[in-house]
C-alpha cells in the first residue's frame, strides 16, 4: 500500500512540476555534500553554524515568490549560511544545488552585466551582491548591510567556496550552435520558461512559444560591427519535432501573421524578424538591419544544427 | 485566456499596447471615463519622515497615517475616523509584510495598532503578522483586516501590492503563481478574508522600483518615496502604485524599463474578481504633504 502512496505521490509531483523530486536519502546525500563546500571560517568571518536548507518546495518560506525563479530551473536544493565577523556586515551565502551544470549556467545567466571577478566558471558582482556558478552549482555572496568593507569581504567568501567545488560543468549545448561572429559572449541567457523570455526580451504575455520546463532555451545578442545595434537569436529545443512545429506556428500566428512561407518581415521598428523551424527546434532573428542579415543569422544557425547534431 | 487578443512585442512597437490591454481586459485605457463615481485614495508625504541617518520617525508617521485617514474618511479627528472603520468589539489582524529586504515598516504597523486600541479595541484582539497567520488565533477568528504592506517591484507578479499581501491566506501560494498571479484576487473571496478589510495602506516611505540581485532586491534601486497611499480599494492603490513604480523607473534610468512581468492581476481583479477599480481614470488621487518630486 504504501508502495502505492509513493508512486501516485511521484506521478503527481512530476506531473505539477516536471522535476523529480529529491527523495530523503538523495537529500541528505546532497546536504552532506553541499556542507563541505562551505569553509566554517574564513579569514576571521565565521560561520555561524545554523545552516538552513530548503527544498523546491519549501524554498517559498525563505523568499517567496522569488524561488518561482529558481524553481523555472532544475533547482534542487538550497543551503543558506550566515557568517559574522566583529564590526563587519554578516555575510550570507546562498549555495543552490542546479540538479545540472546547464541549469546552474541558466540561472546565473539571468541576471549578468556587472564585474566579472574571477570567481567559478562565471561570475558577477555589484551592488553588494556576487553571483556564481560552478559545476551543478550556482551561488549569491551578500552583505546584509552596506558596508566599506563589503565588497572583499563578499569576493573573501567567494573565492574559497568556488575553490571547494571540484568539478566543473558544460554550459547548455545549444550555445555551441550559436554563431561566433558579432556574438556577445556575456549576452547569453539559458531558460526554460516563457516569463524568463520576457524578462530578456518581451515577446508576449502569453506563451506563444509553447515554451514549459521540458523546452530548452537560449537568447543570444548580436552587435555587428558597422551598425553596433542589437541583433538577437533566439533558438529553442523541443521534445519532439512535432512539438517543435505546433509552437512555430502559434508563433507565426500570434507574432507575424502576414508572414509569406519565407517567414522573414520588416517590422514597426523598420528592423527585421525571421523565423524557421528545423527538426526539434525553432530558430528566430529578432531586430536584424537588414533581411540579408537575419537570414544570413538564421542559416549560419542552421548550418550549425546540421553539422554538429549526431 | 481563451477569447483574449494576444498581446506580443509588436503591439508596443506600433503605440498599441495599452488598447491592446483594454480590449483584452475590458478597461477603458483610452481616455474615457465611465459614468461611475470615481474612487477615492490619500496619498501623503513627508520631507521628514526619514531622517539624515536613515531612521523613520515614528511621530512624523503617525501624524501622515493620521491626516490620510481623516481625508479619506471626511472626519476632523483621527480617532473618530478610525471608529467609521473598527468597531470596540472588532477582533483586528493587521495583515504586514515581513520581507527582510523591504518590509513594512514596524513604526507604521505600531501608529495603526495604537489607533486601533484608541477606539477601543484590547490589545489581546489585535495581532500583526504575515507569514504564520492561519496558525495565528487572531486572524482565525478576526471580524476585521487591516492591510499594509511595502510597495515594490515582484518577478512573477509584475508588483507586489494590496492584493498580493493576501496570499498568505492560503496554505499553497504558489498556486496562485500562474499566469503572472492572475488568481491573487480570488484570496479575497475566501471566507477568512471576504468582507473584512476596511482599510488599505501601501507605504510609500520607501518603494523598490526595479528587480536584480538574489532575492530580486538591489539596494540602488530603492527609492525614499516618504509616502503612504491610504484608500478602501486595493485594486486602486496597487493601480496607482504600479504606475508610480513605472514613473520611477523612467526618472532613474531615462527611459521605460518593463517590469519582468506585466501586472495582468491588477486588471484581472477588476474585470474578473470585481475586487476594485483598476482604471486610472476612475481613480481620483488626494495629495496632501509634500510634493517635490511626487511624480504621480
Amino acid at each position: 500500500m504504501a508502495v502505492f502512496f509513493l508512486s501516485v505521490f511521484i506521478f503527481i509531483t512530476v506531473l505539477a512540476t516536471g522535476v523529480w523530486p529529491a527523495f530523503p536519502v538523495e537529500s541528505n546525500k546532497m546536504k552532506i555534500e553541499m556542507k563541505k563546500l562551505l569553509p566554517l571560517e574564513v579569514g576571521m568571518f565565521q560561520s555561524e553554524g545554523k545552516d538552513q536548507f530548503y527544498d523546491r518546495k519549501t524554498t517559498f518560506r525563505y523568499m517567496d515568490g522569488a524561488a518561482e525563479l529558481y524553481r523555472s530551473y532544475g533547482f534542487k536544493l538550497l543551503m543558506v549560511c550566515r557568517y559574522v565577523k566583529v564590526d563587519h556586515s554578516p555575510i550570507i551565502v546562498e549555495l543552490f544545488h542546479m540538479g545540472s551544470s546547464e541549469d546552474a549556467f541558466g540561472i546565473f545567466s539571468y541576471e549578468t552585466g556587472e564585474e566579472e571577478v574571477g570567481i567559478g566558471q562565471g561570475s558577477d558582482y555589484g551592488g553588494g551582491l556576487l553571483r556564481f556558478w560552478k559545476g551543478k552549482y550556482f551561488a549569491n555572496v551578500f552583505a546584509e548591510r552596506e558596508a566599506l568593507s563589503m565588497r572583499r569581504d563578499i569576493l573573501s567568501i567567494g573565492h574559497p567556496i568556488a575553490g571547494n567545488i571540484k568539478k566543473e560543468g558544460h554550459k547548455p549545448r545549444l550555445i555551441q550552435f550559436l554563431p561566433g561572429e558579432g556574438l556577445s559572449e556575456k549576452s547569453l541567457r539559458y531558460f526554460h520558461l516563457h516569463q524568463v523570455l520576457n524578462h530578456h526580451y518581451f515577446i508576449s504575455h502569453q506563451n506563444i512559444l509553447h515554451l514549459g520546463e521540458q523546452t530548452k532555451g537560449v537568447l543570444a545578442t548580436y552587435l555587428p560591427q558597422e551598425t553596433k545595434e542589437k541583433t538577437f537569436l533566439l533558438l529553442v529545443q523541443y521534445p519532439t519535432k512535432k512539438l517543435a512545429e505546433t509552437a512555430f506556428h502559434s508563433f507565426v500566428k500570434a507574432y507575424m501573421p502576414e508572414a509569406s512561407h519565407f517567414r522573414t518581415i520588416k517590422t514597426e521598428n523598420g528592423k527585421w524578424i525571421s523565423a524557421q523551424p528545423h527538426d526539434h527546434y525553432i530558430l528566430v532573428v529578432f531586430d536584424a538591419p537588414s533581411q540579408g542579415k537575419a537570414e544570413a543569422l538564421i542559416e549560419a544557425t542552421r548550418n550549425n544544427l546540421e553539422k554538429r547534431l549526431p | 485566456m481563451r477569447g483574449r487578443k494576444v498581446i506580443t512585442r509588436r503591439d508596443f512597437l506600433r503605440g498599441t499596447a495599452y488598447t491592446a490591454f483594454a480590449t483584452a481586459f475590458g478597461s477603458s485605457l483610452k481616455g474615457e471615463v465611465k459614468a461611475e463615481e470615481k474612487v477615492k485614495i490619500i496619498l501623503i508625504r513627508d520631507e521628514k519622515v526619514i531622517d539624515p541617518q536613515g531612521r523613520i520617525n515614528q511621530k512624523i508617521l503617525q501624524e501622515m497615517l493620521d491626516q490620510g485617514v481623516c481625508k479619506l474618511l471626511g472626519e476632523e479627528n483621527p480617532v473618530q475616523a478610525w471608529k467609521k472603520l473598527i468597531k470596540p468589539t472588532d477582533i483586528v489582524g493587521i495583515k504586514s509584510n515581513v520581507w527582510a529586504y523591504l518590509p513594512t515598516p514596524k513604526e507604521l504597523e505600531d501608529a495603526i495598532q495604537q489607533r486601533i486600541m484608541d477606539v477601543g479595541v484590547q490589545k489581546k484582539d489585535i495581532s500583526i503578522g504575515d507569514r504564520d497567520i492561519l496558525n495565528n488565533p487572531v486572524f482565525r477568528s478576526s471580524t476585521a483586516l487591516i492591510n499594509v504592506r511595502p510597495l515594490r517591484t515582484h518577478h512573477w507578479s509584475g508588483i507586489g501590492g494590496c492584493i498580493k499581501n493576501y496570499v498568505m491566506f492560503v496554505s499553497a501560494p504558489w498556486l496562485y503563481h500562474s499566469d503572472a498571479c492572475s488568481p491573487l484576487a480570488s484570496i479575497w473571496n475566501k471566507s477568512i478574508v471576504k468582507g473584512k478589510t476596511r482599510l488599505n495602506i501601501l507605504s510609500l516611505i520607501r518603494t523598490q522600483f526595479y528587480n536584480r540581485g538574489a532575492h530580486h532586491f538591489d539596494r540602488r534601486f530603492v527609492s525614499e518615496y516618504k509616502g503612504l497611499l491610504i484608500g478602501k480599494d486595493p485594486v486602486a492603490l496597487d493601480a496607482i502604485g504600479a504606475r508610480l513604480l513605472q514613473l520611477q523607473r523612467i526618472a532613474y534610468f531615462g527611459e521605460d524599463r518593463p517590469l519582468d512581468t506585466t501586472p495582468n492581476h491588477i486588471f484581472v481583479a477588476d474585470e474578473k474578481y470585481k475586487l476594485g477599480v483598476s482604471d486610472l481614470n476612475r481613480i481620483e488621487i488626494i495629495k496632501l504633504g509634500w510634493m517635490e518630486g511626487v511624480l504621480i
